[in-house]
């Protein structure tokens, strides 16, 4: 699958927090680089379709972005996601499945799998509210594909992870991008070097680099500090 | 319907009569393809008609390639090692079942189909069904206690 | 004793896992989904307690014809307005600061999912008047329009206010607001019923006279409360 990204413009009343940008992306994990207000969170609400962007076109296979089908090859994970507080893990999960569409015997189905894969198998029946952080973004993650999606895209996922839930995290990700666009944002280099094989990297709305990155290429946090002073 | 849930049962049907993975997935995804309902966008898969259209498949390629393929080596994905000698015995009892009475087995007590949907899929009547399914539980439970007996 | 073998046979025939079983899956799955497929998924997930409340209300309303007791036509219309109140409980629980960006994000907008719920409650409800109305009407002797609006009535009315209600700010902050506004109408009714006969002859009468015009009107009210509402959930975007 390609998603493409073309000449995207979002401009806000005396900001412009996406200037021109171009990309396509295929299977494998991409990370978002840059600075808090690169424009990275405006870049990726406009790719869920949720902020309509001044100009430009966002499509995958040539679906466009604004379309149900085009939703229903995506998952989204935003930044401090909210939940309602009452509900359990398991419902929680269920609610979202019911809003992708996924019938109630394969969501109930789907639910305890997921939630086995990330790890909240014991807490299912637990409410959000008494979760850690680390849990919070699992569950997260576990929301994001329940709809199998062809296409996530996951907001400053492991920001306020600690050392071991990030590696848990990170070794996730890495395993849905196997066959799966997965865009992350972030703005904590050793993320991208473990696990993207690909590297975008924003600044004051535009992207500043993107390719590949592999360690021959030298030290990405050097090049990012360079980058960025 | 469940289609992952039905996916993962056609596939299990059809490795048990072909033992071999990538012919088995195939068979099954031709199997899906062949049952899509061309009007419109609406797809409708029975489970009775998935069963018959795959066991067809199946046919086919045994004649296809006319020689008895042998079963393949794999590792049992994420076996856990509780019960391991239970399963050890039931998996000798069931192979030495003949394989009419496997694939019923299969059909009621691992896919859960109902008597209605098996007897359609193998053409016989349910009255014959519920002998046949009778005595190959029979057969089993018998086989079971046999080895049970040698240790 | 066959369920201890249970897991020991499934384990027996299992097959290896299939290379290309997701993808393929994917592109199988129907691209679009119809409004009557879509009605039926989210019919499943409205929650046990609306069916059985719809349901006891018939029970109650054709048991009390049959048994002739004259306490069903009064009470029913003072019964409507709690089915109204659930209904739209239904769709408060979605309007949560910091829900809104994942729900806004999934293959059936939200707005679409709370309108795929409300319009199969309200059919249900609309059955559900159909089938009772000539019962209650032959019971008691009355028409059966006329006993449809004095249904329809309270139902309506608690369904706008309830709505309105729910987008207000101290609306937002009380958990049930629209039970609360249920349970107001209904004693309203209850009250006019039996206490003030000459009020209770001037509701009859205007009812009569122009019954039709006010279900119309109040009709005509819900329906916009009610996309108002569902516009609204985008506003935290």
């Amino acid at each position: 699958m390609k998603l493409s990204v073309d000449r995207l413009s979002k401009q806000f009343r005396n900001k412009i927090a996406v200037d021109r940008v171009t990309f396509n992306l295929t299977e494998g994990v991409t990370g978002l680089l840059g600075a808090n207000g690169a424009g990275k969170t405006t870049l990726m609400r406009m790719m869920t379709g949720i902020l309509e962007p001044t100009s430009g076109d966002i499509t995958a296979d040539g679906i466009p972005v604004h379309t149900e089908e085009y939703r229903a090859l995506l998952g989204y994970l935003p930044q401090d996601f909210g939940y309602y507080p009452e509900f359990t893990a398991r419902e929680f999960v269920r609610y979202i499945a019911a809003l992708k569409g996924l019938d109630k015997r394969e969501a109930k189905r789907k639910t305890e799998e997921l939630l086995e894969l990330v790890g909240l198998s014991d807490v299912a029946g637990k409410k959000i509210k008494t979760f850690s952080g680390g849990m919070k973004q699992r569950l997260g993650i576990a929301q994001a594909i329940v709809n199998d999606p062809k296409i996530l895209i996951l907001d400053e996922p492991t920001a306020g992870l600690d050392p071991k839930e990030r590696v848990r995290f990170r070794n996730m990700i890495a395993e849905i991008g196997k066959d799966t666009i997965v865009l992350f944002s972030t703005h904590i280099v050793s993320d991208i070097e473990h696990i993207a094989s690909n590297v975008m990297m924003m600044r004051d709305g535009q992207i500043i680099y993107e390719g590949a990155w592999s360690d021959e290429q030298g030290d990405l946090e050097q090049f990012y500090m360079e980058e960025f002073e | 319907m469940d289609l992952e849930k039905t996916y993962d049962k056609i596939y299990r049907y059809v490795y048990f009569r072909i033992k071999d993975r990538t012919i088995a997935e195939d068979i099954t995804q031709e199997t899906f393809l062949r049952c899509i309902n061309r009007k419109g966008n609406m797809q409708v898969f029975e489970i009775k008609y998935l069963y018959t259209v795959a066991r067809n498949l199946c046919v086919d390629e045994y004649r296809r390639v006319k020689t008895e393929t042998l079963p393949e080596d794999y590792e049992e994905a994420g076996a856990q090692y509780d019960n391991l000698e239970e399963r050890l015995a039931v998996r000798e009892a069931v192979a030495g079942l003949p394989l009419e009475d496997q694939e019923i087995l299969l059909l009621r007590h691992v896919n859960n189909e109902s008597m209605g949907t098996i007897s359609s899929t193998l053409g016989i009547s349910r009255f014959a069904l519920y002998r046949k399914l009778k005595s190959a539980e029979e057969k089993l439970r018998a086989g079971l206690e046999a080895v049970d007996h040698e240790k | 004793m066959k369920n201890d073998w249970k897991e020991s046979l499934k384990a027996a025939f299992d097959a290896p896992e299939p290379g290309n079983k997701k993808e393929f899956l994917r592109n199988i799955r129907p691209r679009e989904v119809s409004t009557p497929r879509m009605l039926f998924q989210q019919v499943q997930y409205i929650r046990g307690a609306v069916w059985i409340f719809a349901l006891m209300i018939m029970i109650f309303a054709l048991l009390g014809s049959w048994k002739q007791m004259e306490e069903t036509e009064d009470l029913i219309p003072v019964i409507m307005p709690f089915l109204a109140a659930i209904s739209v409980l239904e769709t408060r629980r979605s309007r949560k600061c910091g829900m809104i960006e994942i729900e806004m994000v999934t293959r059936f907008s939200l707005r679409s999912v709370i309108l795929a719920r409300m319009l199969a409650l309200g059919l249900v409800y609309l059955f559900t008047v159909c089938v009772i109305s000539p019962v209650i009407a032959a019971a008691f002797g009355g028409k059966a329009l006329l006993t449809a609006m004095r249904i329809l009535i309270p139902y309506l009315i608690t369904m706008s206010i309830s709505l309105q209600v729910e987008r207000s700010v101290w609306g937002r902050k009380l958990e049930y607001a629209s039970l609360a506004i249920a349970a107001a109408i209904a004693i309203a009714m209850f009250w006019i019923k039996n206490t003030d006969s000459a009020l209770l002859l001037g509701y009859t009468k205007v009812i009569e006279n122009c019954g039709v015009l006010i279900v119309l009107v109040l009709a005509g009210i819900t329906a916009f409360e009610q996309w108002k509402t569902i516009n609204n959930v985008e506003e935290f975007a």
